[in-house]
């Protein structure tokens, strides 16, 4: 062994031929890792791109007539308040019906639920329902609340309820990963004083699972809330040039608004809609916000 | 507000029970429930039948409303045709509770006074049945209230039986989605043959279908747009930067400078597609008509496959990258500190190690991308165009399934028509495609997970 190592021709590392292979070895590091960065500034360059078009485009049409004011057919006189106010009551229907659910199934499927094909089925149908493109809600609110149970068009209450059924699977699934992530000391501890499965759960677990939960709920009302394409279905396109006043008026929402302000030929709406656009990307980019220091500040790490 | 006002009421009288139940000086810990939890079970008792009247009472009472006013002489003038009579009473019913101002049909006006005054009695009814109800179930639960009772276990049952409710919801909401569809395109194609839907490649939907004929019902110009722009365009556009960009920040970028790069792709992640979509048709779409006319294409359209394919292609490109980034974070180190110590270099050890043991999951984020695209509807009903073409060329305008869902049930047809039947049946096909898709993406990183645990 000893002897067929040294009997081998040591590897000449400054011969011309080692020099350029290791020239061309360097070389593809190099490259590779420029690769990465162009990849990376390429996706924030279109990032700044977005952004800064929008900024410069809508940036001049923000003032208070335009917070304060409702749709119009002049582009001078129409403002987003009618818009954002629809956007909020859907929020609260939305918000009403798929917190609970969606905190009452995680809790269901990670603490109660037994291992069965019947959970299995539930788990894939959750799974599955967080992907399914957000048109084909629409074409369920539309079969079912609008046609099949006559619920009015329009109206906040449908739209909401279409993005329940959107938004609660993001919440199962956020909240199933937080409650995963309370330790199973603190059940046992509870458990071997004598509380019931309930009171563990509901005293020690959801409490601690809050802060994750809170954070799924925030990103997927965020979601939620920029969604244009379910809402189009149910007719929450109307020309509303009043604000709402309740769940069963009819109504349009933020991300509706703009799409309708961008079909419009007078070319002064372009302003309107790059306003309306940073207007409803400073709510959303405060929501993740608050989300985000929601995660690094109240999750405990086990 | 009275029912819960109920309860409150119940669960504090509930509650002084219980406690009255404890020996003076109290020690409570003989009996098999706390008062809150006796209290709880008052409350429920109190409660949830009333609940239920409140939540079926309205379609009730707006039934027998309308059989007593049917009862009513000037009943008799009513027209015969179930549907014209339906028109004239909700509209006497709309008058009745002012929420229209004036009616079409004189006969409404005649009608509306009887039915407020007929609503109004059941309304109070109801009210009156509700609160008997909730009083009887008081009066039941309070003198089931025993020190020895059970309480706990009572009310637990009721927590737990809300918990399968609400996990029973992404079922039939799931259910929902399969019948509905189903449903209408089953109407679809009483109207249009099956064959003509799937293989025909021409689309231009006419609103009078003959039968046996060929009426403009051919989806496969849909199908392929939403091919092009969702699995290919965007696809050439998200890959590589998606996996680029995962790379980087994980192997390469310094732990400050990923600190701030993560969050900012996520905010890529965030803004709403009606946004991408405005992008794309106002910004890039002119740019890319440049660029076909400086290529030499004479006719550009303004609504291009490229300008929508490109922009759907950077809005997947954080979901990529964060599946990416994931599944070579979970890359056993072993590995990589291997490959290291027999010499190769970094790029080498990423190309030949971690990307093909990270590669399940990288597919696997790739397929939801897929998924993710050609369910994507605002960018190509914005961006794309209208235009039904079978083309390979980018510059051309296309349209897509999601583009031609819109367009079918955004306008003022009636509902049975089989113009806007049909976008269920697109719905339909777009709803097995991304399930199959999902589901298959969802096994594989499941399965690459397991793997390496």
């Amino acid at each position: 062994m000893s002897r067929s190592l040294s009997q081998r021709t040591p590897t000449d590392w400054s011969s011309p031929e080692q020099v350029r292979q290791r020239g061309r070895r360097n070389l593809g590091e190099r490259m590779f890792a420029l690769a990465g960065m162009l990849a990376v500034i390429a996706a924030m360059a279109c990032l700044i791109l977005l952004l800064g078009s929008m900024l410069y485009k809508g940036i001049g049409g923000i003032d208070l007539k335009f917070l304060t004011g409702s749709d119009a057919t002049d582009a001078a006189e129409a403002g987003i308040w009618g818009a954002a106010k629809g956007s909020l009551l859907t929020m609260a229907v939305t918000l009403g019906l798929s917190f609970p659910v969606g905190v009452l199934t995680a809790l269901y499927l990670e603490e109660y639920a037994p291992k069965n094909r019947w959970t299995d089925i539930i788990e894939v149908s959750i799974n599955n329902l967080a992907a399914v493109p957000s048109i084909i809600f629409g074409l369920l609110g539309l079969a079912v609340f609008l046609n099949f149970m006559h619920l009015p068009r329009s109206a906040p209450l449908v739209g909401g309820i279409t993005l329940a059924l959107m938004t609660f699977p993001v919440i199962v699934i956020a909240g199933r990963n937080a409650i995963k992530a309370v330790p199973p000391s603190i059940r046992d501890a509870a458990l071997g004083i004598g509380a019931s499965p309930v009171q563990v759960v509901f005293h020690h677990v959801l409490p601690l699972a809050l802060p994750g939960i809170l954070t799924g709920t925030i990103i997927g009302m965020a979601r939620a809330l920029g969604e244009t394409a379910p809402l189009l279905m149910i007719g929450m396109r109307a020309f509303i040039p009043t604000p709402p006043n309740g769940i069963l008026d009819s109504a349009t929402v933020l991300p509706v608004q703009i799409f309708l302000w961008s079909d419009e030929i007078d070319t002064a709406f372009i302003e309107r809609t790059s306003a309306a656009i940073i207007v409803l990307l400073v709510i959303l980019l405060g929501m993740n916000g608050i989300a985000i220091y929601l995660r690094n500040r109240l999750e405990k790490r086990w | 507000m009275v029912i819960a006002l109920l309860g409150l009421v119940a669960w504090y009288l509930g509650w002084q029970r219980a406690r009255s139940f404890a020996p003076a000086g109290g020690v409570m810990n003989r009996m098999p429930a706390l008062p809150s939890q006796h209290a709880s079970f008052l409350m429920l008792c109190t409660i949830v039948p009333a609940l239920l009247v409140a939540a079926a009472w309205p379609s009730v009472s707006s039934r027998l409303v309308m059989r007593s006013v049917m009862m009513l002489p000037a009943a008799k003038n009513l027209p015969a045709s179930p549907m014209d009579r339906d028109s004239v009473l909700s509209e006497a019913a709309g008058l009745a509770d002012g929420s229209i101002e004036g009616a079409f049909n004189p006969l409404s006006y005649e009608l509306a006074k009887p039915i407020a005054e007929v609503s109004h009695f059941y309304t109070l009814t109801g009210a009156v049945l509700l609160v008997a109800l909730a009083l009887v179930g008081f009066a039941i639960g309070y003198f089931r209230l025993k020190p020895s009772f059970k309480a706990r276990q009572k009310v637990e049952g009721v927590v737990m039986l809300c918990l399968m409710l609400a996990s029973l919801v992404a079922l039939i909401t799931t259910f929902g989605i399969v019948a509905s569809l189903i449903f209408e395109t089953g109407r679809f194609f009483t109207h249009v043959s099956v064959t003509e839907f799937l293989f025909s490649t021409h689309w231009s939907p006419a609103s009078d279908v003959v039968a046996s004929e060929n009426n403009g019902f051919g989806a496969v110009p849909l199908f392929w747009g939403t091919i092009f722009i969702g699995a290919i365009i965007a696809m050439i556009v998200a890959i590589p930067i998606g996996v680029m960009a995962a790379i980087y920040l994980t192997q390469y970028a310094p732990r400050s400078l990923r600190a701030w790069l993560k969050p900012a792709l996520e905010i890529l992640a965030g803004i709403p597609t009606v946004v991408y979509g405005y992008f794309a048709a106002l910004t890039l779409a002119p740019v890319v008509r440049n660029w076909a006319l400086a290529l030499g294409m004479a006719d550009a359209p303004s609504e291009s496959a490229l300008a929508a394919g490109l922009v759907m292609g950077v809005m997947i490109i954080p979901l990529i990258s964060s599946m990416s980034d994931d599944s070579i974070a979970a890359v056993p180190s072993a590995m990589r500190d291997g490959a290291l110590a027999l010499g190769s270099t970094k790029s080498e050890t990423i190309r030949k190690v971690l990307i093909p043991a990270a590669l399940p999951g990288i597919v696997g984020g790739v397929l939801l991308a897929v998924s993710r695209a050609i369910g994507e509807t605002m960018i190509v009903v914005m961006a794309a165009g209208m235009a039904a073409n079978m083309t390979i060329n980018p510059f051309q305008s296309v349209t897509t399934v999601t583009t031609q869902i819109v367009q079918l049930l955004t306008g003022d047809q009636e509902f049975d028509s089989a113009k806007t039947l049909s976008a269920f049946a697109l719905g339909l096909v777009l709803f097995i495609v991304t399930f199959i898709l999902n589901v298959i993406a969802i096994m594989v990183v499941k399965r690459y997970r397991e793997a390496y645990e």
